[in-house]
């Protein structure tokens, strides 16, 4: 069935338009060799986390999307607008928003494909674990970069040539990355610049696409960050299209005032929503989140819903005794105390990664599994201070959804690779077991 | 009798200003189906606005604006589909073809003129995949029009259309403007080419500081003009003022070069005059030519302003 002439019309416009970017040298370093620097950047930093740089996928993603629609989708426009390209194409017999809806389109399936590119060679270069949820992952990223074009659209209105959408992008990119969650964590922020972040929307795009990316929950939860993206993406899109310019003669007019600051209200509304229902506390650092657990709350822990030792899951064996200790026991341990992993500099991620090994052994049903429990416990009583430790496991299991479980460890002779909810659960188990006896209420 | 074919464009008391600056005041005029009508005016007379008014391009302040009787401001894409326009302020992706953007106008259309044909037509063949900023001045023009000749229109509206043109391509395209006339299509274009005006076009409208001071023919604009036919001349003997002035019908008379040019309003006298005082002197007559008055002379009787010097001063603005 032929399509409608203007349907048709659009469709060519965006067939066109991604071809012409690919024969436009500089938009190709901009759009794909920008973010391939970003990754190496952030891959260079992060390469030894354990598993590397997925931490920083969200932050990694976002400033992607965040330079294609601050940068790439402006330019482009008032490039072509400048040249009068807009002007010829404003003869043709379709509405404007159907033009412009291509456009964004093409920046979309452009900003899209520069974003698998990273994802591919970050699992490439470094290892870094795939998408947890791939759908949910393919939508994160449209509800982030939908709304960051509307930030594109609104500049491209505003910029009365090339050099002025650098510096508006700027002036969006720079606090973004700076303050505002996307380059810095939020977690190594000064709280300022936690609270000024919450104003922002990069700060909800990352919080997105890192559930998305690597939370077991995903999406769940991120109703509000997906909330802030909508409403300031909406405000800037329609305040982009009221202001779209199809003539570079034409100036921005004082009543242009009137919907720039309506999309900066936005901002706004989001920050003092955010701070309203309790969503600006401090993010500290898993490093130091730990110290923030109070006796009272690690008090309050129950472990009546504990499996015993004996039973089939979460064994664990009695202390050793020294002299009839097993060479098993002596080389696992051995080999425990120099596995990368269990060495890492943060200390929660440390602990968490200790506490997968015998959840691993535990769920592989390995022949050793009780033992294997035990020498994790003594590894890590070895290798912490007991008042850290009893803090670092409370946090552990008072945040049972943060950070991420690691899920082999055939280094260690343990082959299996199970899910990584799984490793979670019965990890925190453990985790529950050893902070039980460290606070002397349950017993070997 | 059958009432006249409603007309292809009519505008009606259009006004525009920029700001506190009128651009457009006031300007009436119809242009028929078959009928090639032209914007004649210096740079800033408002012909790029009325065209852009028509267009869709700016919001006309007063006046009414239709196109084969669909009002451009209510129906504007009804309208466009039925123009085929070439501004004189507009260009396309550095790195697009001539064939691609050929293609995608024509895509806009139910029926348009496939891209080949219309680049055998504007001789852009063996460019067609070519980048556009690849292209001469020349070529960047041919392939404009082109793509206003996309969507086999009825009405064509040309802002400037042969700047920059070389002879040969002008030559083309007023081969092609004359072709769309045999079709019964309207032709609204602006040019600063006078010979362009007074050849091409059936009707032509002056525009002066916004306003329509003078409509029609050529030959009618030059008949209404008070100007006076001129002989300019050479002879073998220098003649004295004195005795140019006693010439009959002598009006004005000033030096030309080695000769002089005189205005009169008996041409056969004042060569009879002429040649018999040369007859007498013994002198011989080297050079003569006559001068009918023409569009040039009409439009500095209209606006006080020699044609040929306004626009060695031309700035571009619409």
């Amino acid at each position: 069935m032929a399509l409608n002439p203007s349907l048709a019309g659009c469709v060519r416009h965006l067939q066109l338009s991604l071809r012409l970017n690919f024969r436009n040298p500089q938009a190709l370093v901009y759009g794909y060799l920008v973010p391939l620097f970003f990754l190496l950047a952030f891959g260079s930093v992060f390469r030894a986390d354990t598993p590397p740089l997925l931490n920083q996928m969200g932050q990694l993603l976002t400033i992607t999307l965040l330079g294609g629609a601050c940068f790439g989708l402006p330019t482009a426009l008032v490039a072509e607008r400048e040249l009068g390209v807009w002007r010829r194409y404003r003869l043709l017999p379709v509405p404007t928003g159907a033009l412009v809806a291509g456009t964004l389109l093409a920046r979309l399936v452009l900003v899209g494909t520069a974003v698998l590119l990273q994802i591919g060679l970050a699992r490439l270069l470094y290892g870094t674990p795939l998408p947890l949820h791939p759908g949910q992952t393919a939508i994160a990223l449209l509800c982030v970069a939908l709304p960051f074009l509307g930030l594109g659209l609104l500049i491209a209105a505003l910029a009365d040539d090339v050099p002025a959408v650098q510096a508006l992008g700027q002036c969006l990119f720079l606090p973004m990355i700076m303050i505002g969650g996307v380059g810095v964590p939020l977690t190594i922020l000064p709280l300022w610049a936690q609270r000024v972040a919450g104003f922002m929307p990069g700060r909800y795009a990352v919080d997105v696409l890192q559930r998305a990316y690597l939370r077991p929950e995903g999406l769940r939860g991120a109703g509000f960050s997906i909330l802030a993206l909508v409403v300031i993406g909406a405000a800037a899109g329609i305040a982009g299209t009221r202001l779209f310019r199809w003539d570079g003669g034409r100036r921005i007019t004082r009543s242009a005032l009137g919907w720039l600051g309506i999309a900066l209200l936005s901002w706004v509304a989001i920050g003092l929503a955010a701070a309203a229902t309790g969503r600006l506390q401090p993010s500290l650092p898993p490093a130091a989140a730990y110290e923030s657990v109070t006796d009272e709350q690690a008090g309050q822990i129950t472990y009546d819903d504990l499996p015993g030792d004996s039973e089939l899951v979460t064994r664990l064996a009695p202390p050793f005794d020294p002299a009839q200790e097993t060479p098993f026991v002596s080389e696992f341990a051995a080999k425990l105390k120099t596995w990368p992993p269990g060495l890492v500099a943060n200390p929660v991620l440390r602990v968490r990664n200790l506490l997968s090994v015998a959840a691993i052994a535990d769920i592989s049903a390995d022949l050793h599994e009780a033992e294997i429990g035990r020498i994790v416990f003594d590894a890590l009583q070895g290798s912490h201070k007991h008042a850290e430790l009893r803090r670092m496991l409370a946090w552990i299991i008072l945040h049972p959804d943060e950070g991420l479980f690691i899920t082999q460890a055939p280094e260690l002779g343990l082959p299996k690779h199970p899910p990584e909810p799984l490793v979670r659960e019965r990890s925190l188990l453990y985790a529950k077991k050893y902070l039980g006896r460290l606070l002397g209420k349950i017993h070997d | 009798m059958s009432p006249p074919p409603p007309a292809s464009i009519r505008i009606r008391d259009l006004s525009k200003r920029y700001g506190p600056v009128p651009a457009v005041t006031g300007v009436s005029f119809a242009v028929a189906p078959g009928e090639i009508f032209g914007l004649l005016g210096l740079n800033g007379a408002g012909k790029t606005t009325i065209i852009e008014c028509l267009l869709g391009l700016r919001a006309p302040d007063a006046g009414s604006l239709s196109v084969a009787g669909i009002d451009v401001g209510r129906q504007p894409r009804e309208a466009l589909r039925l123009i085929g326009a070439q501004l004189q302020f507009a260009s396309l992706q550095a790195k697009i073809t001539p064939r691609e953007a050929l293609g995608l106008f024509a895509s806009f259309h139910v029926e348009a003129a496939p891209p080949d044909e219309l680049l055998a037509r504007f001789a852009l063949a063996d460019k067609a995949n070519a980048p556009f900023d690849s292209l001469s001045g020349g070529q960047r023009q041919r392939l404009f029009l082109a793509l206003a000749f996309v969507n086999h229109p009825q009405v064509l509206v040309l802002d400037e259309p042969t700047a920059g043109l070389d002879p040969q391509s002008r030559r083309e395209l007023h081969r092609l403007i004359t072709g769309l006339k045999t079709a019964g299509r309207a032709v609204l274009l602006s040019t600063h080419y006078l010979e362009e005006a007074h050849h091409l076009c059936d009707r032509i409208g002056v525009l002066h500081d916004g306003r329509l001071v003078a409509i029609g023919t050529p030959a009618e604009l030059v008949a209404r003009s008070r100007a006076l036919p001129r002989l300019s001349f050479r002879t073998s003997q220098p003649l004295e003022a004195g005795m140019i002035a006693s010439l009959p019908g002598v009006v004005s008379h000033e030096p030309k070069g080695a000769g002089w040019l005189v205005g009169t309003r008996e041409i056969n006298r004042c060569i009879r005059g002429l040649v018999q005082k040369l007859d007498d002197l013994g002198g011989e007559m080297l050079d003569l030519q006559i001068h009918q008055p023409s569009l040039e002379d009409v439009f500095l009787e209209l606006t006080g302003r020699a044609w040929s010097d306004a626009n060695r001063e031309g700035n571009h603005g619409p």
